[in-house]
């Protein structure tokens, strides 16, 4: 990277943190409001206005700043937008990570914005939005909570592990099937335990902090995941496949 | 008239919110974890130094009241509730959690009279929410009153439950059979704090429309039942009766109509009785 270069994406990061907080105060107001509710996928993949506003919020923030950079969107995409990470430098963004705890007021929702360029993520901000908590990480800067250096926890023995992971928006008995016995197995190593918060965004922020061991999820979308990768990473941890391979930014 | 049990309530959120502190600052250290029931059942000497202060502070102010706690019973004390005012106490909820570091930690302080639970205290120390609800008198989260949520439609609702620390192959079979089961519904969520004290809150709250769980223990459920019901809420046992607090199982919900259809999902396994004579018990 050029020195410019640098200094360009320190000063994309500082607009990412500005905006994911003013994002956060959006989603704080309309969590207390009547919500409109439609579904995407399934019945159970929820989506509404606020998912929509909060993206349009930041996405016209930032291509305000930098318009020549690219973005990839939850809600754009699901409205037909191309999900493709070229070179370009690219923002990646979930509005609102846990769109069914806003619907339902459960205290576990975020805004991610991550940030690639060549294909290469470069820094992550997460945002929590009911209890203000901001993750923040920048390639080879180190993991921040709230600005306090972050690290993942010690442990190798996976019978003294915490696991965290999401159940996704499918339910069928075949998928249900799959998600139950592999939670089974860990909880046979005997792991000490399973979590399931409902945003997969801070579930990956408590694997930074040390406060659980892994997360594993099957029909994640590279916006869940692109802001919480940079975290983990600079907090020493490691991203990767649920086949043991190198983990694909957009493969599910 | 005067409220006769608010005195104690009052000091019950005094010790809540003393043990917070001990439990934020033993986070600061290094801990040593033990096991009681399995490898996965794991009890610190925070956990026992939470219940020593609770006991020997409400044996100076309350010398006349009972009291049963989770290590106390662990160390052989009898779990058995009578008509005397007793203290019903779990001093660190969400252990695991705790050993972890994982956000969910709460100490939790019910109380009964006569056998009827008057007040409940949760502390969910992490977070700083203190929960509190006298009987007849509202619940509240840091002052502002609570609401169950008003779904009627289980298929909207977020449930809550755990898998608990039993790790016998038909035990945990039942646990997913149910948590399928009720997963097809199709519910909108399932969710697990890892403490069911704190997971009675969010019903309470109106975050999750129900909880339920088979392996608690009454020192889980007696602060949140109260918090639950005076929120609007309602509690059952899995079978539909109603809660029997020491039969080790608890359907907590924002309503009837949610209790009884997220009922008809649950397979119920057995677990011996918290009251049951210290000899028959695992």
């Amino acid at each position: 990277m050029t020195s410019t270069e640098i200094k360009c994406w320190g000063e994309c990061m500082d607009v990412a943190v500005q905006i994911a907080h003013k994002a956060g105060k959006v989603v704080q107001e309309a969590v207390k409001q009547e919500k409109r509710v439609s579904s995407k996928s399934t019945p159970t993949d929820l989506v509404t206005e606020a998912d929509q506003q909060v993206e349009d919020l930041i996405i016209s923030t930032l291509r305000e700043k930098f318009p020549s950079h690219r973005f990839i969107g939850e809600e754009s995409s699901a409205a037909g937008e191309k999900c493709i990470l070229t070179d370009e430098p690219t923002w990646i963004i979930d509005p609102i990570d846990g769109t069914c705890n806003f619907v339902h007021s459960f205290p576990m929702v975020a805004v991610s914005i991550g940030f690639a360029v060549k294909k290469e993520l470069e820094f992550g901000v997460i945002y929590h939005c009911f209890d203000g908590t901001l993750y923040t990480a920048r390639r080879g800067h180190g993991a921040f909570c709230n600005g306090t250096p972050i690290q993942v926890s010690k442990e190798k023995d996976i019978s003294k592990a915490l696991i965290l992971t999401e159940i996704g928006a499918k339910r069928d008995p075949a998928t249900l099937e799959i998600f139950s016995g592999n939670m089974l197995k860990l909880l046979s190593a005997p792991a000490h335990g399973v979590r399931i918060i409902g945003s997969s965004t801070l579930a990956l922020c408590h694997i930074a902090t040390g406060a659980a061991e892994a997360y594993y999820q099957y029909g994640l979308h590279c916006w869940d995941i692109a802001a919480a990768a940079v975290i983990i990473r600079e907090a020493g941890g490691c991203v990767i496949d649920t086949s043991g391979e190198p983990w694909d930014g957009c493969f599910r | 008239m005067p409220d006769l049990w608010q005195e104690a309530m009052d000091h019950a959120v005094v010790l809540a919110r003393k043990s917070g502190e001990i439990v934020r600052e033993a986070l600061q250290n290094e801990m040593k974890v033990m096991c009681k029931s399995s490898s996965v059942d794991l009890v610190t000497k925070t956990d026992q130094k939470v219940e020593q202060l609770i006991i020997a502070s409400v044996k100076d102010k309350f010398p006349t009241h009972s009291f049963i706690g989770e290590e106390s019973v662990a160390a052989g004390q009898p779990c058995i509730l009578s008509d005397n005012p007793t203290w019903i106490v779990d001093p660190v909820d969400g252990t695991t959690n705790f050993v972890h570091g994982y956000p969910f930690i709460a100490i939790s302080i019910g109380f009964a009279a006569d056998k009827q639970l008057e007040f409940g205290v949760v502390y969910s120390c992490l977070e700083d929410k203190m929960y509190t609800a006298r009987k007849g008198k509202g619940a509240f989260c840091n002052g502002q009153p609570l609401q169950v949520s008003d779904q009627t439609d289980i298929n909207q609702s977020i449930i809550a439950t755990e898998f608990g620390s039993n790790r016998d192959p038909e035990v945990v079979d039942k646990i997913f059979s149910s948590m399928r089961k009720v997963l097809c519904l199709p519910i909108h969520g399932m969710r697990g704090a890892g403490t069911a004290a704190t997971n009675m809150c969010l019903v309470a709250a109106g975050s999750a429309e129900a909880y339920y769980e088979i392996g608690i223990h009454c020192w889980d459920i007696a602060a949140g039942a109260v918090i639950v019901s005076e929120a609007g809420g309602v509690l059952m046992d899995v079978g539909g009766g109603p809660l029997d607090m020491m039969s080790r199982r608890v359907v907590a919900a924002n309503n009837k109509t949610i209790a009884q259809r997220l009922i008809k999902e649950i397979e119920a396994y057995p677990a011996t009785r918290d009251d049951a004579p210290i000899d028959s018990k695992e």
